[in-house]
């Protein structure tokens, strides 16, 4: 498990500008849903900007510590 | 034990036998896995025919279906032989009038048509 305050900060770790709302689905800080504004997913795909989370969450996955997530991206509007 | 090439050409038959195709946990009638469960009620709403094929316990399958789509998590959908995510990726192009648009011009190149929902 990882907290939400773990997910935000691997996120900013790639993405420093990126505003991230994590929520726990479960209540056992393993399935979360996350939601990702950065101006890094600009001109991307949406495809491309879910690997580019994934990436990010790469290490938590594979240990254990995120077991599943949802995952909502975009790009600020203004 | 099949070797990556032929799993990578299994995977290739099975995308172009398929317009729609998800690769996931369970069966379309036994989901074991939430979002495989949700992604079936997804496509269930379209009237469209779609196959589920469970890769569950098949890892060397689901390495294979992870380098070929550069995405690593299960399910893992394919329409008209085209690599589109999960319902993340889909609800959003749904809400947009994407997806029906594609569905309807990949089932008419194959003479099919939805049957009524709703």
């Amino acid at each position: 498990m990882i907290n939400r305050d773990g997910v935000v900060a691997l996120i900013r770790a790639q993405m420093p500008d990126a505003d991230v709302v994590v929520t726990d689905l479960t209540g056992t800080m393993d399935h979360y849903d996350i939601r990702v504004r950065s101006n890094a997913f600009a001109g991307k795909s949406l495809l491309d900007q879910h690997r580019m989370v994934y990436a990010a969450l790469e290490d938590a996955r594979q240990d254990g510590r995120i077991h599943a997530l949802q995952l909502k991206t975009e790009v600020p509007s203004a | 034990m099949p070797d990556s090439d032929s799993l990578r050409d299994e995977i290739t038959r099975e995308v172009a036998a398929n317009t729609i195709l998800v690769y996931g946990k369970g069966t379309k009638d036994a989901p074991r896995c939430g979002f495989t469960a949700e992604t079936i009620q997804f496509f269930n709403q379209f009237g469209y025919p779609f196959e589920v094929i469970d890769v569950l316990e098949n890892m060397p399958k689901r390495d294979a279906l992870s380098q070929m789509t550069d995405w690593p998590t299960l399910p893992k959908v394919f329409i008209d032989g085209q690599f589109l995510g999960d319902t993340d990726i889909l609800g959003p192009m749904a809400q947009k009038g994407e997806l029906t648009t594609l569905l309807t011009q990949a089932f008419e190149k194959k003479g099919v048509k939805p049957s009524v929902v709703l």
